[in-house]
């Protein structure tokens, strides 16, 4: 098992430098540079500009700098955010994102799977018609629909919480959109969870438990529901891909300074360095909680194995 | 037989199974009754359909959730039917336990086999988990699992298939049960296994003095640890007897059939074996009068009118009982009646 972590974590490197040397790529054949703006730049400022941040060099070249500069983890400087490095920008703004993304994934586990265990146990029943509705709901409506609802009903008029903004520390400025962020993931791992568990209450090993003659309770929570979970731990990388493109909707709904905004600023601005750095840090954030969920399946059903 | 006398521990009465589906109900088991004695095993016996694991999983309450039991089972004095499954469970694992056919499927994969035979221990009898887990490896000593203080640590797929079958069997025997229920417990195991099991079984049923019902479609499996044998039909009990009676003479045709579809040993082994014609009746549409009559060689007018009852002594009685109109009368002349 420690083996095969560290040839996983071995595998991520190449990975991630598939995803660094495509996306590099990919941004410059897009249209446009930095410095492309509303008011045209005269062009000898502008090939100043080119030239101090080295945009002037062919391609190759600029690739290969940029690749020297991330192995010494320097992301470059941002084209737009004057005085700013990517680096500052990302610690800025990503333990905010972390923080909303994290809590939501959480959020969602804790509430997801006993409703979804509770379907499963009262099938058919209304409790589970009416988790079932509430879950496709959940899941058809976006996030940029149920945010401003959310701060309308207990923003504004019951004054629950706060509408929008952030302050460090500040536990109630997350409430709102961490439930908007997880509402999704809620619904889905609510229904995957029900889906297996189901599948899993009919197996013989369950039979067993039942004949032993131990209460339901143990014979679920003890015999079922942990193989009943390695769907929900497959979803887990998707989910995370999910919150974290989900969160820069979230983010702009309820003013939060996290970085999901940069990501799609950046490409807006063709910021080729801000924008690098998020894919770079969203890359390796999806690739180990892909890692994560990997093996949590071993510890789920021992029969994986790890070779 | 020398249990004849011993007091009744599993008391079956008149049980029905009826499940129902989308396109009706389907009767799996009708009025079976059968009484078994402490120290005794009975085996039941019949094709597959014939409702010989149903009829058990309505004893153990195990049934899926669309079926309706009627009819009565008494353990001792406590009656199992109609419990909710709270009342069950101060019985099965404890009084009552079961063993299934597969025991590559039957055990909780992520679970040690110490911490599933010493989870019933330790809930039922409230043992400490010290004292669960030297009860647990003195039981897999008991039932002869190899290398035993090893295995209480390993996962089910640690194991090989006979061994399995032995961790079940541990479980099963964990609180000292009255009744063992064993389904098919030897069918999924090869050859040289299935011996071994059927011999564990065997001893284990003498040396506590359990009541056994060992569920099997293997007449072989019967004649080796039964004392009386139940050939389940359609459904219904069709034959109730001693093991030597049942096999050496049988009453009921589809016994007889049953019989001679058997390979035997001393037989030199040309041509094919008997097979019996036709198939088993589909159980949403049974024919009227005799469920085997339309496969009978000795049906006739009264076989299609009406059913034949369970004649004999009363299933607590122990010896000859049989369900048909025209029960054979001589030795094994099966052979030419299919």
């Amino acid at each position: 098992m420690l083996s095969y972590a560290l040839r996983r974590i071995g595998g991520v490197i190449p990975t991630l430098f598939i995803i660094i040397t495509l996306s590099f790529f990919v941004i410059r054949i897009a249209p446009g540079g930095p410095f492309d703006d509303e008011q045209t730049l005269p062009p000898e400022i502008k090939a100043n500009l080119e030239a101090a941040y080295g945009l002037d060099k062919p391609l190759l070249e600029q690739y290969g700098r940029y690749l020297a500069g991330l192995v010494q983890g320097d992301f470059g400087p941002s084209f737009k955010f004057k005085d700013f490095s990517v680096t500052e920008l990302i610690a800025q703004g990503l333990p905010v994102s972390l923080m909303l993304g994290l809590s939501a994934v959480l959020l969602a586990l804790m509430i997801g799977i006993p409703l979804g265990t509770l379907a499963a146990l009262r099938q058919n029943s209304p409790t589970d018609y009416g988790i079932m509705s509430v879950a496709v709901l959940g899941i058809a409506l976006p996030g940029f629909v149920t945010g401003p609802l959310f701060a309308l009903v207990f923003g504004l008029h019951l004054r629950w919480f706060p509408v929008a903004g952030w302050e460090a520390g500040e536990f109630r400025y997350l409430v709102l959109p961490v439930i908007t962020l997880a509402l999704p993931v809620i619904a889905y791992i609510a229904r995957l969870t029900r889906g297996s568990l189901l599948e899993v209450l009919r197996t013989n090993h369950v039979r067993t438990a039942r004949a032993k003659g131990l209460p339901e309770r143990r014979v679920i929570l003890k015999h079922a529901l942990r193989p009943a979970l390695l769907p929900v731990v497959s979803y887990l990388g998707p989910a995370t891909a999910f919150v974290i493109t989900g969160s820069l909707v979230v983010e702009t709904v309820f003013g939060l300074p996290g970085s999901g905004r940069y990501l799609v600023q950046g490409a807006i601005n063709r910021d080729y360095t801000l924008v690098m750095g998020m894919i770079v840090v969203y890359g390796s954030l999806t690739l180990t909680l892909n890692l994560i969920a990997d093996l949590l399946y071993g510890w789920l059903d021992p029969r994986v194995r790890y070779d | 037989m020398s249990q004849a006398d011993a007091p009744v521990a599993l008391d079956i009465d008149q049980l029905s199974v009826v499940f129902d589906t989308p396109d009706g109900s389907l009767a799996a088991v009708n009025d079976f009754s059968l009484a078994i004695r402490r120290g005794e095993c009975v085996g039941v016996v019949g094709e597959s359909g014939a409702g010989k694991s149903q009829s058990f999983l309505a004893v153990m309450g195990l049934l899926a959730a669309n079926a309706r039991v009627s009819g009565q089972a008494r353990l001792g004095t406590e009656s199992l039917i109609g419990r909710d499954v709270a009342e069950l469970n101060r019985f099965r694992g404890v009084k009552l336990s079961m063993i299934f056919q597969d025991p590559m499927t039957s055990l909780t994969p992520h679970m040690t086999v110490g911490e599933q035979i010493a989870e019933s221990i330790i809930h039922h009898l409230g043992s400490s988990a010290e004292a669960a887990r030297a009860r647990a490896l003195a039981l897999l000593e008991q039932v002869q699992v190899t290398d035993a203080p090893r295995r209480l640590d390993q996962y089910p797929h640690e194991l090989s298939g006979g061994m399995r079958q032995r961790v079940m069997i541990a479980i099963a025997l964990a609180c000292d049960p009255e009744v063992l229920i064993a389904d098919e417990p030897t069918t999924a195991l090869d050859v040289t296994i299935q011996a071994q099991i059927l011999a564990l079984l065997a001893t284990l049923k003498r040396e506590r003095g359990m009541a056994m019902a060992l569920i099997t479609h293997d007449l072989g499996v019967v004649a080796g640890i039964a004392d009386r044998v139940a050939v389940m039909y359609a459904g219904r009990v069709v034959e109730l007897g001693t093991v030597h009676e049942v096999l050496k003479a049988p009453k009921h045709p589809y016994t007889a059939a049953l019989l001679a579809s058997m390979p035997r040993i001393d037989d030199a082994g040309t041509g094919p074996l008997p097979a019996i014609g036709g198939q088993p009746p589909n159980p949403r549409r049974l024919p009227s009068g005799c469920a085997f009559g339309p496969r009978c060689a000795y049906a006739d007018d009264a076989c299609r009118a009406e059913r034949p009852s369970l004649i004999g002594p009363s299933s607590i009685e122990g010896t000859r009982s049989v369900a048909c109109h025209h029960p054979l009368d001589g030795t094994r002349h099966a052979r030419e009646s299919t």
